[in-house]
């Protein structure tokens, strides 16, 4: 993803009682031809999605690199609508959408770069999972397809050998399989949608772990998913969805330092919070000090000045620090504001 | 990046899962006993007896091989072919994408139309069996003789043809596959097509007849259809509609 994060960019996000474009623009503008920006293997631009008089996706516009993203969005935000864009499974209505330099919608041959893993569960329920597997490795004409089909059950932990037809399987294998058919014609860019849905603890760390290396292979890897402690674990990089629109994209550390309206919280343990917490008061950009037991919280609109300014106040007052914690600097906090305003 | 193998054939594999997924239990045994019930029939036919001759439109046609052929016609070409390529071949492509499971076919650097002539084969495959033996068999069962038998194989040979591609493509246009080809089979075919010339001709099961009467030289209420054309606008027809099955499978949306 490119370092996008922008003020311009936060500060655009629709609110929630914010509608989205109640209807899509009266004709399509034709968009110039552009070449895919440097380092950027999916690129969006202005692409939105609509089915009748519903909205799914809305002048939406985006770069992605190299890596894991992540994709976030409530229910219903249209996480699915732009996934299913970027395989060409679905065409925007308006805009464009490249992967790896072609249009996905036209581009057959680039099927073969692209693994998806889809968010329905079916599958073909009368084949074993080397069978699944290894259609997908056939089709994709993968060099000694059941090799390949051999080491992508091995990278999810399934048994190659394994003659169960799918529909004897759990949810989590099944979802292990579909992350096998999608990696195993080594793709370039791998989209998931939800892939973590029905597994168990154990597994979700491995796939986790499996994305994170995907990723730091060089490949381009796209998570949707809801679960926000999970997507923090994928990385920092963030798409949020709201209501069809792109909310923010970037490092949600730092999307979380531009929220410059609303006041970040600090929580700061001493030996002694009463001095620390009058001290604090009078600090430039503190905005409320309260104290919860050995612990003081603290409002302010400049987190990195009151990171500048803790220490050198309990040096004067004479407080020893235990520890300083940012409260909202987490996903949860990023998310929360974005999609819910609060 | 993983080597590709530049002509690894893809086209089985897919006919082979298709094939897989149509034939389930429940349909060949409904269908199987469709079949059966037409061979008690046409043993009851073939046991009563008949007048030697009869006269048809001024033209003698021996008694059996003039039941057996109505009987083919009104059962046979009417229902049975129809009915079992809706049911293999709207659900060769139609389930696959109702159930959610197209996208493992359309994600591969796949051409469209490999997909859709492997479906179309698949359900070919597995409704010509289920179709036209037992249709020959009842035919032989009415002693209608050998012109009966090889114009029942033929003319639901080259209904099928037709039938398949059309209701093919009628699974990836509808879901609702099975109600519309019943209302096609039914309604068009059964009601509407007997009332006009120019409706006949445009059903398949005029086509099919026609085929019938030339090789068996009986007769048939309805519209008569000359020997190519009667079977050169079914296969047509049948490629016609993989065609537009292509174009939209190209075109549309997939979960």
């Amino acid at each position: 993803m490119t370092a996008s994060t922008s003020r311009s960019e936060v500060s655009s996000r629709p609110r929630p009682d914010e509608p989205a474009a109640a209807e899509p623009p009266a004709a399509a503008r034709p968009l110039p031809e552009r070449p895919t920006a440097p380092g950027s293997m999916i690129e969006v631009r202005h692409a939105s999605k609509w089915f009748r008089d519903l909205v799914a996706v809305s002048d939406v516009s985006f770069t992605i690199g190299p890596g894991v993203t992540a994709l976030l969005g409530p229910n219903g935000a249209g996480k699915s609508t732009l996934l299913r864009m970027l395989c060409g499974l679905t065409p925007p209505s308006e805009g464009t959408v490249r992967i790896l330099g072609s249009d996905p919608r036209r581009d057959h041959q680039l099927s073969r770069r692209i693994g998806l893993v889809p968010q329905q569960e079916a599958l073909f329920d009368d084949l074993s999972t080397f069978e699944f597997v290894h259609l997908a490795a056939v089709l994709n004409k993968v060099h000694q397809p059941g090799a390949a089909t051999a080491r992508a059950l091995e990278t999810v932990e399934l048994r190659a050998d394994d003659p169960r037809p799918l529909r004897t399987f759990s949810k989590g294998m099944r979802q292990r399989v579909k992350v096998a058919q999608a990696l195993v014609a080594d793709p370039e860019v791998v989209v998931l949608d939800e892939p973590l849905t029905g597994l168990d603890p154990r597994q979700r760390l491995h796939l986790i772990s499996l994305f994170e290396r995907l990723g730091a292979e060089g490949r381009c890897v796209v998570v949707s998913s809801h679960v926000l402690d999970e997507v923090e674990r994928f990385g920092s990089r963030i798409l949020v969805i709201v209501q069809g629109r792109l909310a923010a994209e970037g490092d949600f550390r730092a999307i979380r330092e531009l929220m410059d309206d609303r006041p970040h919280r600090v929580r700061i343990r001493s030996d002694d919070p009463r001095p620390l917490a009058t001290a604090l008061l009078m600090a430039p950009g503190v905005v409320g000090v309260r104290i919860e037991g050995d612990a003081t919280v603290v409002e302010t609109l400049d987190a990195a000045l009151l990171r500048r300014a803790v220490p050198v106040m309990a040096r004067l007052r004479g407080v020893s620090l235990r520890e300083v914690t940012p409260l909202d600097d987490d996903l949860e906090s990023v998310f929360r504001y974005l999609v819910e305003g609060r | 990046m993983r080597t590709v193998a530049p002509s690894a054939p893809t086209r089985l594999p897919i006919y082979r899962l298709i094939l897989r997924t149509q034939v389930t239990r429940g349909r060949v045994l409904a269908l199987l006993a469709l079949d059966l019930a037409g061979l008690v029939v046409g043993i009851a036919l073939g046991a009563t007896d008949r007048p030697l001759l009869e006269v048809v439109d001024g033209v003698l046609v021996p008694g059996h091989l003039l039941a057996g052929a109505r009987f083919v016609n009104l059962f046979g070409l009417s229902l049975v072919v129809p009915v079992t390529a809706l049911v293999f071949a709207a659900a060769s492509l139609g389930d696959l994408d109702e159930q959610g499971t197209l996208v493992y076919l359309w994600l591969r650097p796949v051409r469209r139309a490999r997909i859709v002539v492997a479906a179309a084969a698949a359900s070919f495959t597995v409704a010509w069996p289920v179709v036209v033996i037992p249709l020959a068999v009842t035919a032989a069962a009415t002693r209608g003789g050998t012109e009966l038998v090889l114009g029942t194989i033929a003319s639901s040979t080259v209904a099928l043809v037709a039938y398949v591609g059309i209701f093919c493509a009628l699974g990836l246009v509808t879901k609702r596959s099975a109600v519309w080809g019943l209302l096609y089979i039914f309604i068009w075919e059964g009601f509407v097509a007997t009332a006009a010339d120019a409706a006949a001709k445009l059903a398949i099961r005029t086509y099919a007849r026609s085929v019938l009467e030339s090789i068996t030289d009986v007769p048939l209420a309805g519209t008569f259809i000359g020997a190519p054309a009667s079977v050169a606008v079914p296969i047509a027809v049948g490629v016609g509609a993989l065609g537009f099955a292509t174009w939209r499978l190209t075109r549309r949306d997939v979960a």
